[in-house]
């Protein structure tokens, strides 16, 4: 018998091989155990949140949603910094007197 | 007491009912399942699901279709979600390992033996249901049903929703990708 023919015929064994198979049946005493799963108390709600949270789909999209707040943050409060350096330099410049005088303040000038 | 009157019984609550039920079908949703999910344990846990479910839903049921079809649309659903679990599970599998969620459930499929077939054909039968793996789930439900809880195509058909011709176009279609998934097996591994 060559290659090929032996090839077929093992694929036609296994094409056959359920030929007479049984039913399975399941391990002894399911009604008591489908029983005792049926009266078990009903699972905390926090337990549920959490193992909803946990799901690796909701924790991923958490994840990202975080690191996108973070981002925005971090970025708004950059460009309220250079704005509020602003407004310091024109405040220590008024303060020191440093600002250009105007002409009004060149005319008074008291003798 | 007859099956009608079993589902009349269990619909009005009685626990004598769904003990009958559960011992005349146990076999069928739990033969059902292990042909689809191919674990003993998992096919348990589906099988204890699906009971919990037709307790649960028995109302619903109107007879207008067979209790057997009924029964076999939530097994072979509860099967297929739990598969597409299993699977969601493998891929995010280093996600949950991050998450410290160290499940000793089997994600990688050993070889699956079904306990109710000949000890001769156990070898080639362990081939063609890893081969069964490879196919599109209504081929393999298709063929599972047909080949191993005999159900007639017309019985599949009514299962599946689908016409006779389909059936049994999904079979023939099953029967070919498997004897090409096994063609290729056994030409790397036969020397």
């Amino acid at each position: 018998m060559n290659k090929n023919e032996h090839i077929n015929k093992l694929i036609d064994e296994a094409l056959s091989s359920l030929d007479g198979a049984e039913r399975a049946t399941p391990k002894p005493y399911l009604f008591t155990r489908l029983n005792a799963r049926m009266q078990k108390e009903p699972e905390n709600s926090w337990d549920n949140v959490l193992k909803f949270i946990s799901r690796p789909a909701i924790a991923l999209a958490g994840l990202c949603l975080v690191i996108t707040i973070n981002a925005m943050v971090v970025s708004s409060n950059y460009s309220g910094q250079t704005t509020t350096a602003a407004d310091e330099q024109y405040v220590s410049a008024d303060e020191y007197n440093t600002s250009v005088a105007v002409l009004s303040d060149i005319e008074n000038i008291e003798p | 007491m007859n099956q009608q009157e079993l589902i009349v019984q269990l619909q009005q609550g009685d626990g004598q009912a769904f003990k009958k039920l559960v011992d005349e079908w146990q076999n069928m949703v739990y033969n059902t399942a292990l042909g689809i999910v191919q674990n003993a344990d998992d096919a348990d846990d589906i099988t204890q699901d699906v009971f919990i479910q037709v307790y649960q839903s028995v109302s619903s049921f109107k007879g207008e279709s067979k209790f057997s079809t009924w029964l076999y649309r939530i097994v072979i659903t509860k099967s297929l979600d739990h598969l597409k679990k299993k699977k969601r599970k493998k891929r995010f599998g280093f996600m949950q390992s991050l998450f410290g969620n160290n499940s000793d459930e089997e994600i990688h499929p050993e070889e699956f033996n079904h306990p109710g077939v000949l000890m001769e054909n156990k070898e080639r039968a362990a081939e063609l249901f890893k081969a069964l793996q490879q196919l599109p789930d209504k081929q393999r439900i298709a063929f599972t049903l047909h080949r191993l809880e005999a159900q007639r195509h017309q019985d599949i058909a009514t299962v599946m929703e689908l016409s006779v011709t389909a059936v049994e176009s999904l079979i023939a279609r099953a029967k070919g990708n498997l004897r090409q998934i096994l063609k290729d097996y056994y030409e790397k591994n036969v020397a």
